[in-house]
């Protein structure tokens, strides 16, 4: 915790820069990534081709072979090198001086900072942030894109491998490279300073976890190029379609490497900081409820993530090594996959909800002025999550062809999740209740969040029933249902969170009658985008069709116009969050009357977060409760007192 | 809480679950059940729905009358009333919730047994599933080969599913029943119709590019419709002779799921346009029936410009019989001068 005594912010030149000046091609830069990754590229083009000169395999040149090794692996490694990820670890394994308190690439003092290897959890917060919405923004369009050639039966614009590319990395870029990461990246922004803590525990390995993203969104998007078209057996990605599919397959499979790593990184990195970075006093029962939705993610990411990693390395050795784990003429297992797919991807649906249910906790409480209702109840239901969310990833299998006694075990515990969720809704519900409601932008997109959300549980509790799913699995009912689960649960957390963490983050204040706008028009077109999904479903439109009946045209062409809205809408949230960022009136420390500690410092905060360690003596949330603290801060700005 | 509280809350509850119920009822959420299977899971589907509208009215209810009745004045800078919890209303909202999933998920296990239930005495049906097309056969008849789907109405049928490339799944939506074909793993499924009537069989795995044009026809008919249908299988009446014989085998091997072929008047985009097939023929360097045959027995052969290999399933050598194939040929050289 040494970096707290460090006033001389970012002057401590040292480790990964030495003293002189370098040129623009050694000096860790995107100059130095660029002919970094060439030489590396290069150096996995020779690699490949000299085995198979060697062995005297033909061809010598193999392009699939080499893109792989070259362009996926290491041409990457070397991306990271030239920006320098690894400055600091390399010097220190050659014995050069290194200097561990080095803060030469901490905070961010002008826009440039923010395209380099920073260490500051604030920059890397907003990196993700804004990494994270341009691959929403491309996901969304592609979307669009399907939506236009699905608005009428027949095929129109494109081509069925186009279309299913389209619609697998639109899943892909939404899941891997937006739902997943975002959470990160508001945690990155928002934890360190709520648990009173100068940053994360590892702010290099949390800087390295950033760059791996970008990579991994190229790669999928870049499958794109690939001979035969992006991959296109959707983000699911069954053997043994996907070891038979055209070579931009390998694209999915080494893109999601690079964003589980990321992934997994990133969890260990909130673990480690959340159990040993915690100001004195923050024991855990005072923690805020972010803080222990991203520790129980963090859990299952750590746990969960090498699973999908794993079966992603099978599909692909099945293919470029030849083995057989899924080939059943080589003795390989098909359902297999499932298993090991969905052991991690079912997790990943809390994953992608948990620190979702964070935010809204946060939202609910401060802007209906009352403590959260049973908070320890709503800690407890999160770990209840955690441990049943483990128990349930055959549920995706009922129609699949397992082993028919474990059908119902499985939809029972998946029907028990219904319960820890069913306390969270009833426990934000009863902190409405007799509040002061303030209906401000975040607060509209958390009581959204909470309508669209119980559509989706209850649209899940369907699913768990298994002759409801043998019915309605692989229809456009589970689409519906993703969706509602995706964008009305976790895309309505993560606005809500934007809007609310804005004026923390840049200092200045988002434009509220536009954001009210942005949530009215995302709300609406969202339900009649989503909603009709669930009748063409059950009436027998299957999912992942390029073409279908006559009878669901009018229906689609509903949806296909309603989502062309709710893709526009994101226009509003674009314009509001640019102009405000520049100009938008100077937001103050505390514009909510939040508790929590990150609004008791200034807007933004300082680069080291607190000039002193602040000492926390009450609850989170003692709202009403007469002069109830949440911590003691000395110098810098009067932490909030709970008013009459 | 006051009692005008309570009133209030009722009475949003009661509005919201009326229009619940409306939507629930007045749109025709599942399709008219066509087997027995169907009909267990359309009652199992509004047990819940019944579930699922008491919960969403109440928390609609609570939602919109606390956003009406607590939201504070913009200069309205007071703190609500310091409340916790309440252990009790805690218990009671883990317990509830809890007895009525327990409740669909007994419901459920006791429909999921019944469905699975072949009966005695059921007819068995072999399913083979390859990109894109959809065989039958019927081993209680010597093994028959179709590729329509013929049900008897009312007859407990067991499915043996099999997948010959990649996962297929059988759904017949007026059925309910669903099951993956999966290569290497012999499954199986139960369906009793209980209407007659010509249904469709469709993919909802996602196979391929001609995923979405992998469809086959269903017709329940009754048990002398169907004994009638296998005898005149049998002796071989249901291929007419001349053109219509090729175009007979065209439609039911499901080419035009995949190929554009005006006088089949099909219009699938998957493969090449066959009305082309002499030009193609041309450009290979062959004479037209032998690239026709060639293309239909060794698909992988000669590929045309703009379309991949292995998309076409290569063994119609092995599922027609050398007759249906050259019937076929005679079909589509004659329309692609």
């Amino acid at each position: 915790m040494s970096a707290v005594e460090h006033t001389s912010h970012g002057l401590g030149h040292g480790a990964g820069a030495p003293p002189h000046r370098r040129g623009i091609f050694t000096r860790p830069g995107f100059v130095r990534a660029a002919w970094c990754f060439a030489l590396f590229f290069l150096i996995g083009l020779y690699l490949v081709a000299g085995i198979r000169w060697f062995a005297g395999w033909d061809p010598v040149y193999d392009w699939n072979i080499i893109v792989l090794v070259g362009g996926l692996v290491m041409g990457p490694v070397g991306f990271l090198l030239g920006l320098g990820a690894f400055d600091y670890w390399l010097y220190y394994l050659s014995g050069r001086p290194t200097l561990a308190e080095d803060h030469s690439n901490h905070g961010a003092y002008t826009w440039k900072d923010y395209f380099k290897v920073n260490t500051d959890h604030k920059v890397i917060g907003m990196q993700y942030l804004v990494t994270t919405f341009v691959f929403f923004i491309l996901g969304g369009l592609m979307a669009m894109l399907f939506r236009a050639e699905l608005a009428q039966p027949g095929m129109q614009f494109m081509d069925t491998q186009t279309y299913n590319g389209l619609v697998s990395v639109h899943a892909a870029l939404m899941i891997f490279v937006f739902m997943v990461p975002v959470f990160a990246g508001l945690a990155n922004f928002a934890v360190p300073l709520m648990l009173g803590a100068p940053d994360m525990a590892f702010p290099r390995l949390n800087a390295l976890s950033y760059w791996f993203l970008p990579i991994a969104g190229t790669m999928f998007l870049c499958s794109f190029l690939a001979p035969g078209g992006a991959f296109a057996t959707g983000w699911t990605s069954y053997a043994p379609l996907a070891s038979q599919q055209p070579f931009g397959q390998i694209f999915f499979n080494m893109g999601v490497q690079w964003a589980g790593a990321s992934s997994i990184l990133t969890a260990l990195n909130f673990l480690v900081t959340i159990i040993t970075m915690r100001a004195p006093g923050m024991t855990f029962w005072r923690m805020p409820l972010l803080v222990w939705a991203n520790f129980t993610t963090s859990m299952l990411a750590v746990v969960a993530t090498p699973f999908i990693a794993g079966s992603q390395f099978f599909v692909m050795f099945d293919r470029v090594l030849h083995t057989s784990f899924f080939i059943p003429k080589g003795g390989g297992y098909v359902l297999g996959y499932q298993h090991i797919f969905w052991f991690y991807s079912h997790p990943a649906v809390y994953i992608m909800i948990l620190p979702g249910f964070g935010i809204i906790s946060e939202i609910i409480s401060v802007m209906s002025r009352k403590p959260i209702f049973g908070y320890r109840l709503m800690a407890i239901s999160l770990l209840g999550i955690l441990v049943l969310g483990f128990s349930v990833w055959a549920h995706h299998l009922f129609v699949a062809g397992m082993a028919d006694w474990l059908r119902v075990p499985m939809m029972i515990s998946t029907l028990l999740i219904a319960v820890p969720t069913g306390v969270k809704i009833f426990s934000w519900l009863a902190t409405l209740w007799e509040g002061r409601i303030h209906l401000n932008t975040p607060m509209l997109f958390a009581l959204g969040f909470i309508s669209t959300f119980v559509i989706g549980g209850l649209s899940g509790v369907y699913l768990a029933s298994v002759p409801i799913d043998i019915h309605a699995s692989d229809t456009y009912f589970v689409v519906a249902h993703i969706h509602y689960v995706l964008f009305g649960g976790s895309v309505m957390t993560v606005f809500a969170g934007v809007y609310y963490w804005f004026p923390k983050m840049t200092g200045r204040m988002y434009n509220e009658r536009l954001g009210k706008l942005h949530f009215w028009i995302t709300f609406v077109s969202f339900n009649v985008t989503f909603f009709p999904m669930h009748w063409v479903g059950l009436v027998g439109m299957p999912r992942r069709v390029a073409d279908y009946s006559q009878r669901f045209a009018d229906l689609n062409l509903v949806i296909s116009i309603a989502s062309f809205v709710l893709g526009a809408s994101i226009l509003i949230f674009l314009y509001n969050v640019v102009t405000s960022w520049a100009r938008g009136p100077i937001a103050e420390a505390n514009p909510w009357r939040a508790m929590t500690l990150e609004w008791q410092v200034s807007s933004p905060p300082p680069v080291f977060n607190f000039d002193e360690i602040p000492q926390v003596v009450g609850g989170p949330y003692e709202y009403g409760v007469p002069g109830a603290r949440h911590a003691i801060l000395s110098g810098g700005t009067t932490p909030v007192e709970a008013g009459a | 809480m006051r009692r005008g509280a309570i009133v209030r809350i009722t009475l949003i509850g009661v509005a919201v679950a009326i229009l619940a119920t409306l939507v629930a009822v007045l749109i025709p959420w599942l399709p008219d059940p066509a087997s027995k299977q169907m009909g267990r899971i359309e009652f199992l589907y509004w047990f819940a729905t019944v579930i699922s509208i008491g919960i969403f009215a109440v928390v609609i209810a609570v939602l919109l009358y606390s956003v009406f009745a607590f939201r504070a004045a913009p200069d309205d800078d007071s703190d609500g009333p310091s409340i916790h919890g309440n252990t009790n209303l805690e218990i009671a909202w883990t317990v509830v919730p809890a007895i009525l999933v327990i409740a669909i998920g007994v419901v459920s296990a006791v429909v999921l047994s019944q469905n699975g239930q072949a009966g005695t005495n059921p007819m068995t049906i072999k399913v083979i599933g390859q990109q894109f097309t959809w065989r039958f056969e019927y081993p209680d008849s010597k093994g028959l080969k179709s590729n329509e789907l013929v049900m008897p109405v009312d007859r407990n049928i067991t499915f043996q599913l099999e997948a010959v490339d990649v996962i297929h799944s059988f759904w017949i939506p007026q059925m309910g029943q669903k099951q993956d074909l999966v290569p290497g793993l012999p499954t199986h499924i139960v369906v009793t119709p209980t209407r007659m009537g010509t249904f469709t069989l469709i993919c909802t795995e996602l196979c391929g590019l001609g995923h979405a044009t992998m469809r086959a026809p269903v017709r329940v008919v009754s048990q002398q419709g169907f004994d009638a249908w296998i005898k005149q299988q049998q002796s071989g009446g249901g291929s007419a002779s001349g053109a219509g014989a090729g175009k007979a085998v065209f439609t039911s091997s499901g080419c035009g799921a995949c190929h554009t072929y005006a006088p089949a008047g099909s219009a699938g985009a998957v493969g090449p346009n066959l009305g082309n097939l002499a030009a193609d023929a041309k450009k290979a360097h062959e004479d037209l029936a032998a690239y026709v045959k060639e293309s239909i027995v060794d698909p992988n052969k000669v590929i045309v410009a703009g379309y991949q290999p292995n998309v076409m399933p290569g063994n119609f050598a092995q599922t027609l019989s050398a007759k249906q194939v050259d019937a076929l040929v005679s079909f589509l050289a004659a329309g692609s001068k």
